[in-house]
């Protein structure tokens, strides 16, 4: 133990003083309403490195953030020592446009690299929500994949290596920086999803793909979202290779512009993303059309090519992210087999009938945002849901959601949890990243 | 291996299903790599269970184990050091199920690759990664060394296309990493474990994604009188927003071997030819196929041409497949390198490779995959004269050496073994190493799961394969390696 005194000039020093201290200036990086007592922000690894073990020899812990949008996420601690911010540990580090390959320090919006990609005409393909102010760094953090994971996969799948920073100081690097590589363990593939409990991720070097010569966009109207959602895994299955297939509830339908909203608050709409060259693209659009027509659509209808991008943009947001403010949604969501998207919607309806659902059927996944109010919220009908799935093949997690709601909801861990305990003792030790705040007490 | 152990394992896996004779042994002794060592015995047991109680058993005396599937690996993973006992999963060959709906395939992991994507077939459906072994190399081997192939430069490695594995631990704990369902709370041990190269654990069993059949694939051949302007097409064709399925290299030393042998048709005065492969829907693979002829050409191309039939198509691929068999027919011995640079910095990579070879008087062929930037070069010596096995081991590190310095990997898809673990220290810094050898030490703390592989020895890279090159290759063996890679 050092004293308060110098223990602050010491981390002041370690971000070159970038550390706030003033309880009105830490509320901003408030952690599910927990403020801070400090907020450090390192501009490299290596500051963040260094900070960690400052924090760690002292015995007190770390919360890692990049743009705040996990900060209701539970579960949420009880207290909150020290929040890194990552945001200022920013900037592409080296982008080759013919490597299809950029290398970005964590804090870097996703928003700003795919602006400067696109300059190359590429883009990272992930429609990850909060789109505009997520970092990098975060995304990695949570995972966060959008819609777009049916035709490229998710963030993990175009992740090729990291540089990360642990509580003892350790900068270290795994993976490579070029499309394919074998050598060594795949370690900072651990910090993909960790939710910032093993380390801090500091840079990462992703796949690029180049932007698409031609968009394309099929919205779908179905009366049922067991058509839609069959509709959804025939594309899937087919040899279109179409790049997404969005499925949303009236109430979601209601928040894009410029897509005709739904006759009925019953109706469905799915929303048939296409990408390629443009006779790829007619193709794409012509056989999804006669695969929902099959199911049953109502009615189809074509965006134009070059509204494409900012429907889009709109479309993603409503799958757990900006379109649902996390101060005032509850947002879950649920990962199934495709074919079981139907039958989970279905218990969804009438477990928690004030939710919007929005889903990705070919992807077995759906969103359901509900405003924070009790009225809208009952918890013993979201416990039957929770156990009325927990034999089937299912992941379940709050995105955002106050403590009171989230408590008493856990979802079973298959995981091999002695490992997982095992792997966050070796990697963090003294349990300085985020106490208990990954999956089952992590 | 002592005869009770021995007799417990007999036990555990049946009489039939143990070797133990010193005969038997040396059909094992080897993967496709250079290295080689006497297993302690050979044991196939013929179910999940039976995996898990031979590790344990294993455990229990402290008996070092390695999992072998084909043996088709190139880097000594499978090789038994230390008299390891062998853990074969030839016998766990079941596809147990095709769900065609959720676009997946659940197998055991001796499944050959080729027989998931024939059985995918029935459904319109196929498993992307395709390594030139796959008629033979299993499904449990290509996780453990996440194997790629050549159309995985569009659609993704192994790890891309492995949903979850039944895994026995190095303790010998059955336990499930990952699953059909996407989004599994916790670390991602998944991840880490596809790789691995058998050093956390054993697959018993694999979901594995399933990807529509294209509708149609269109096979060209760009041919030129210069390297540099095949190499730089490689990245004209990406930068100009295409990513074809497979987009291969071939110089002109490996053409002349291959037709030779094989008669695929290819210019044998062409200074290198580029095999390019598109695919998806008629419409697309025409208008994207006629982009990469105009990028070929505005690079130089002397001429593109476009497989017309089936078997046109067929003859091209299979003078790439044999391509390392053919070259391995010009010499005593070959020694094949496996490195990585981005692929804008492949024509300074391969003139490096040229000094390389007019330095230490070798003949390099290269043939590779392009467009990751993957190369292969086949360094030919012959093994009898010690002079040149130095200069030809000498030549590899350097040319792994420049790999690294251009920012890329000593190994793209062959993994690192044994061969390559005293390498590791030319891409990997101490701290990177020992972040690793903290996960190891997690899973395989007593380090009798496929032991010493992957991490450096104290010996400096290249040591190991001088040793071995010197004593043990033959030219029976270069013939044999070829058709794997």
């Amino acid at each position: 133990m050092i004293d308060a005194t110098s223990f602050a000039t010491s981390l002041q020093q370690a971000v070159d003083g970038r550390m706030l201290v003033h309880p009105r200036a830490c509320e901003a990086y408030a952690i599910a309403g927990c403020t801070p007592k400090l907020v450090l922000s390192p501009a490299s690894v290596e500051e963040a490195s260094r900070t960690a073990q400052l924090i760690a020899d002292e015995g007190e812990s770390l919360v890692v953030r990049g743009a705040g949008t996990k900060s209701w996420r539970p579960p949420v601690p009880e207290a909150v020592f020290a929040v890194l911010d990552m945001t200022r540990c920013e900037g592409i580090v080296a982008h080759e446009p013919g490597d299809l390959t950029v290398t970005v320090r964590a804090g870097t919006k996703l928003a700003h690299l795919q602006s400067a990609l696109s300059r190359h005409g590429q883009f990272l393909p992930c429609d990850a929500p909060f789109a505009s102010h997520a970092t990098i760094g975060g995304m990695l953090a949570a995972a966060t994949s959008g819609s777009l994971t049916l035709r490229f996969g998710g963030i993990r799948d175009n992740t090729l290596g990291m540089r990360v920073a642990l509580s003892d100081g350790t900068v270290a690097y795994s993976g490579s920086k070029v499309v394919k590589s074998v050598a060594g363990y795949d370690a900072y593939k651990l910090f993909i999803g960790s939710l910032g409990t093993l380390g801090v991720i500091g840079e990462a070097t992703l796949k690029v793909a180049p932007l698409a010569a031609e968009d394309g966009l099929l919205a779908a109207r179905f009366r049922s979202h067991r058509d839609a959602a069959g509709a959804a895994i025939d594309l899937a299955r087919s040899n279109l290779f179409v790049w997404s297939a969005s499925l949303h509830d009236g109430a979601s339908t209601k928040r894009i512009d410029a897509i005709p909203a739904v006759a009925s608050p019953n109706d469905w709409l799915l929303l048939v993303r296409c990408g390629g060259s443009p006779a790829t693209v007619r193709r794409q659009i012509g056989g999804s059309a006669r695969i929902c027509k099959a199911r049953g659509a109502l009615e189809l209808f074509e965006a134009p090519a070059r509204e494409v991008g900012s429907i889009w943009a709109q479309v993603a947001e409503l799958a757990g992210g900006a379109a649902y403010p996390v101060r005032d949604f509850v947002v879950a969501k649920f990962s199934t087999l495709p074919t079981a998207s139907a039958e989970l919607i279905d218990a969804l309806l009438v477990a928690w009938p004030a939710a919007e659902i929005v889903a990705h059927p070919a992807l077995g996944v759906a969103f359901a945002h509900a405003p924070v109010d009790r009225s809208s919220f009952d918890a013993a009908r979201l416990s039957a849901l929770w156990s009325s799935l927990k034999h089937r093949e299912f992941n379940a997690a709050f995105l955002s959601a106050p403590p009171g709601i989230s408590r008493g909801f856990t979802v079973p861990i298959t995981a091999p949890i002695e490992l997982q305990r095992r792997l966050k003792h070796a990697l963090d030790p003294r349990g300085t990243f985020d106490p208990g705040r990954g999956a089952a007490g992590l | 291996m002592d005869a009770a152990f021995v007799e417990r394992l007999r036990k555990i896996a049946g009489r039939r299903h143990v070797l133990s004779e010193a005969a038997d042994l040396y059909g094992y002794e080897s993967d496709a790599s250079i290295d080689r060592s006497l297993p302690g015995a050979v044991v196939f047991p013929g179910s999940a269970d039976e995996v898990a109680a031979i590790v344990a058993a294993c455990n229990e005396r402290g008996y070092p184990f390695v999992a072998r599937g084909a043996g088709t690996g190139l880097s000594g993973g499978a090789v038994a050091e230390s008299s390891a006992l062998i853990i074969a999963t030839a016998r766990l060959r079941r596809i147990l199920e095709i769900d065609p709906d959720n676009r997946l395939a659940v197998v055991e992991p001796g499944v050959p690759n080729a027989e998931i994507g024939a059985a995918a077939r029935a459904y319109g459906l196929q498993y992307i990664p395709d390594p030139s072994s796959m008629a033979v190399c299993t499904i449990g081997g290509n996780i453990a060394e996440n194997s790629g192939g050549l159309h995985c430069l569009a659609y993704g490695v192994t790890a891309n296309h492995v949903l979850g594995v039944e895994v026995v631990t190095a303790d010998g704990d059955t336990v499930r990493l990952g699953g059909r369902v996407a989004d599994a709370p916790g670390y991602d041990l998944l991840g880490l474990f596809v790789g691995s190269e058998g050093t956390l654990g054993i697959v018993t069993k694999a979901v594995v994604r399933l990807t529509p059949l294209f509708e149609t694939s269109r096979t060209m051949l760009a041919v030129y009188d210069s390297i540099e302007q095949a190499s730089r097409a490689v990245s004209d064709i990406v930068a100009a927003g295409i990513i074809p399925g497979a987009l291969e290299m071939m110089d002109r030393l490996t053409t002349i071997a291959v037709e030779e042998s094989v008669h695929a048709g290819f210019p044998t005065d062409a200074a290198a030819i580029l095999i390019i492969e598109v695919d998806g829907l008629i419409e697309g693979v025409e208008e994207t196929s006629a982009a990469v002829r105009r990028a070929c050409e505005r690079g130089g191309a002397r001429e593109v041409r476009t497989a017309r039939t089936e078997e046109e198509r067929d003859r091209i691929w299979r003078g790439r497949k044999e391509a390392f068999g053919a070259i391995g027919r010009l010499s005593p011995a070959c020694y094949v390198q496996d490195g990585v640079v981005p692929r804008t910095r492949l024509p300074e990579m391969l003139r490096e490779i040229a000094d390389v070879s007019n330095r230490h008087g070798l003949r390099i062929a290269n043939v590779f995959h392009a467009g990751d930037g993957n190369i292969h070069p086949l360094i030919l010596f012959d093994s009898n004269q010690p002079a040149e096995v130095e200069r030809a081991v000498v030549a590899g590190d350097e040319i792994l050496a420049a790999c690294v310095r251009r920012g890329g990997s000593i190994s793209g898809e062959h993994g690192i073994g044994t061969e390559k673990r005293d390498c590791m220290t030319l891409q990997f810094g101490p701290a990177d190493l020992a972040l690793m050898a903290r996960v190891k030490a997690v899973f395989n703390g007593r380090d009798l799961c496929n032991p010493l592989k992957m991490f450096p020895t104290s010996r400096r890279c290249g040591e190991g394969a001088r040793k071995l090159a010197s004593g043990k290759l033959s030219p029976a063996m270069s013939a044999a390696v070829g058709p794997a890679f």
